[in-house]
């Protein structure tokens, strides 16, 4: 028989975790309504709690922080590079799993060469490139980055669409489908939840990127920065004594929408994640 | 080899057999297309060749003439005292000289393959006219691109965005790496050329002054030893993790899943960052340990000396390479317990109820059922986690931003102790502009990462799964 000490030990155990990887986000969220601007070394919990520093997240940019223009440029470049990459996947997973042609193999080791390639190190010629241009700290240059490439995203979709029976599409193209019909009316129904999943992770990975923005952006005018480059410079040494309570709010906003679309998207994420390992 | 000899054969043939218009074409593109009455597509054709060919003579030309060089005449300023302007000379800016020589390559590549296709092309179209069969006319080709061609409308976006993004950067900056692009020869000021294998054999010289041999062993080391680690740690903590919430006995599995998926809802670099405050050498973490004795205890067993006043969690050689393997495990066991979970659900239960009627206890299930079936669907993303660990910048940069080195042979060649190859690249370019150090180390990261690759490669592509599970 089950000895109940031991699942109460389980539960102990669990908590005891649970505990240890709160710690920093309670920590984050205590620390948002503090009275003291810069860092608490001495005790975990503000000694005077008030709302002020979300008053003034909100309300009071000013030459170091400007979390509106941040939430706003941020915003911007989440929802383009979304919609750009979110295509480009959806369209080269198609093609890769789909469509038999001349030089198929080929194209995907290409990519997947391409893709072992340091990333940072091409996005140093990128800033050349977007400097002749003159798209340097702007938003659409940083649009450019984000989606440009994101094509080679494609395997895990790619694993998805493997898995929907050949003989579907056999079957449709027989009726007389072409298959641009096939695409729209067969294939992008049948694959929702992975296309939600692609969605979401086209948006998150601007969202929460951090060493293209450091890269890209040059301009010491605190209203062209995203909310990467914001919060990680208000950290610096001669800001934090000031602003390490603004950094607090600032990455709790952020993060409150992504840990709710997280917890309602777990079980599509468990499903992308793995669909394309699973089906080889 | 065969297969180019059949293509630079098949040429031959067409220009050999092809009639008049076929050997038209030869000069002007369109003209097989208007001897097929094809007008709309000749004329795009024709269109397309004149723009290329202007692009190119008008453009690309005079860089790439001084590709050998990367230009001679540098920049001056000459103050004129008549007009009261500075005037500058017509310089040379390697930059672009070396951007625009690569894209001009690049053009004249992929019109050289379009200009030997496109006269296959219209002998094909010669051929199918002598056998009497139908043409496309203009509406049929611009369907075709819906059905036969779908996969050309399907790519070419995506390949033109990965060309631009991808391609030309790097071979740009596979070129940089063999000159001598630093912050002393920066354009527009200043020109750079090219410099051979110099950068190279710097890379694993260590003398009296170049110390990059020296940074470099241990910074590779480092990035091996983290790659593995971070993975191994990770991946099994995600599993035991996992495991232990699917388990029967465990209430409330949802409510746990949730409370460490929370964890991954927080952008890396916030939650870094802010680990990175805590940790500090004045951070709540080290004013706890010091309330409760434990700054006392690690100096009675001696891992730090009496003199201390804090415990170095990020700034000591060391201490922040354990520091950092905790943090990245606190970053990476939430996202590999949600893999870990998906996976589970998907073990042949008959397996482990066999298992079970034989009377295997639990170690003997996860070890030899649950673990080498895990391991069998997630061997290659393994791989390339590891890959991906190699190039895990955010970890690194975000809790060590502030690192200071007292080892005067690693700050010689701008590296810290916690640096991975990829940070030492860029704070290489970002801090000091040395750019052709940071190409080298990048071509090197490069060349790690396809060797471990080469590992999986051939499951991915080569042994062909795609069909087994249709």
């Amino acid at each position: 028989m089950k000895k109940p000490w031991k699942i109460v030990g389980r539960h102990v155990v669990l908590a005891i975790l649970a505990f240890i990887w709160l710690i920093p986000i309670f920590w984050l969220i205590v620390t948002t309504f503090s009275a003291q601007k810069g860092i608490n070394t001495n005790h975990f919990f503000p000694e005077h709690w008030t709302l002020a520093n979300y008053h003034q997240l909100f309300f009071e940019p000013d030459s170091a922080a400007n979390f509106p223009a941040w939430f706003k440029n941020s915003m911007i470049i989440g929802i383009f590079s979304c919609l750009i990459s979110s295509c480009f996947v959806i369209m080269t997973a198609y093609a890769f799993s789909f469509i038999e042609f001349k030089g198929r193999k080929g194209l995907m080791s290409f990519s997947l060469i391409l893709g072992m390639f340091p990333g940072v190190l091409s996005m140093i010629a990128m800033y050349f490139i977007l400097k002749m241009l003159g798209l340097t700290d702007s938003v659409v240059g940083l649009i450019i980055i984000y989606s440009g490439a994101s094509g080679l995203g494609y395997l895990i979709l790619k694993g998805f669409f493997d898995t929907i029976p050949v003989s579907l599409h056999e079957a449709a193209k027989l009726e007389g489908a072409s298959e641009a019909t096939i695409f729209y009316k067969i294939v992008v129904p049948l694959s929702k939840p992975m296309i939600v999943y692609t969605v979401i992770n086209s948006f998150l990975n601007p969202w929460m990127d951090f060493v293209m923005v450091r890269l890209m952006i040059k301009s010491k005018n605190p209203s062209d920065w995203t909310m990467a480059l914001g919060l990680f410079n208000l950290l610096q040494r001669a800001l934090v004594n000031q602003y390490f309570a603004y950094f607090c709010c600032g990455g709790l906003m952020i993060a409150v929408p992504i840990s709710i679309l997280f917890i309602i998207m777990q079980k599509f994420y468990v499903e992308g994640v793995t669909g394309g390992a699973v089906k080889g | 080899m065969k297969k180019i000899g059949n293509y630079f054969k098949d040429f031959g043939l067409a220009i050999a057999h092809g009639d008049i218009w076929v050997k038209l074409s030869l000069i002007i593109m369109g003209a097989g297309y208007f001897g097929r009455k094809q007008f709309m597509r000749g004329i795009l054709m024709t269109l397309l060749q004149v723009g290329v060919l202007a692009s190119i003579f008008g453009v690309f030309a005079p860089y790439m003439s001084k590709l050998n060089t990367l230009g001679t005449v540098q920049r001056e300023e000459i103050f004129d005292i008549v007009t009261m302007k500075k005037t500058v000379n017509n310089y040379d800016n390697s930059l672009l000289i070396l951007l625009y020589g690569i894209i001009g390559i690049l053009v004249i590549v992929a019109f050289i393959a379009l200009y030997i296709g496109n006269v296959k092309a219209v002998y094909r179209i010669q051929k199918m006219a002598e056998e009497g069969e139908h043409i496309n006319s203009f509406v049929d080709d611009v369907a075709s691109f819906k059905n036969d061609r779908f996969h050309i409308t399907l790519l070419t976006l995506p390949s033109l965005g990965v060309i631009l993004i991808n391609v030309i950067p790097i071979l740009f900056m596979v070129c940089i790496a063999f000159t001598n692009y630093d912050e002393n020869h920066q354009p527009p000021t200043y020109l750079f050329t090219w410099v051979g294998i110099k950068n190279f054999v710097n890379l694993f010289t260590t003398s009296q002054t170049i110390t990059f041999g020296y940074a470099f062993v241990r910074v590779l080391i480092w990035t091996l030893i983290w790659a593995v680690l971070a993975t191994v740690t990770t991946f099994l903590g995600g599993i035991l993790l996992a495991q232990f919430i699917n388990h029967e006995d465990t209430k409330l599995k949802g409510m746990w899943r949730t409370l460490f998926v929370i964890t991954i809802g927080i952008p890396q670099f916030v939650t870094l960052l802010l680990i990175s405050k805590m940790f500090g050498d004045n951070g709540i973490v080290n004013t706890f340990c010091a309330n409760v004795g434990i700054l006392d205890f690690f100096k009675h067993i001696g891992l730090l000396s009496a003199g201390d006043a804090f415990i170095p969690f990020l700034s000591k050689p060391g201490w922040v390479h354990v520091s950092i393997i905790l943090v990245n495990i606190w970053i990476g066991i939430p996202y590999q317990m949600l893999v870990a979970t998906g996976i589970l659900m998907n073990i042949p239960s008959d397996q482990i109820e066999s298992a079970k009627i034989d009377g295997a206890n639990k170690f003997q299930i996860f070890w030899k059922i649950t673990m080498p079936y895990v391991l069998f669907i997630t061997g290659p993303s393994l791989i390339q986690s590891v890959i991906g660990n190699i190039n895990n910048f955010n970890v690194i940069y975000l809790l060590t931003s502030n690192y200071k080195t007292a080892n005067m042979a690693m700050a010689n060649s701008h590296a810290v102790e916690p640096d991975l190859l990829i940070t030492w690249l860029f704070r290489l370019t970002n801090e000091y502009s040395n750019f052709k150090m940071a190409s080298v180390i990048g071509i090197v990261t490069f060349v790690i990462c396809a060797a471990l690759s080469l590992l999986t490669f051939s499951r991915m592509i080569g042994g062909d799964k795609e069909g087994v599970y249709r």
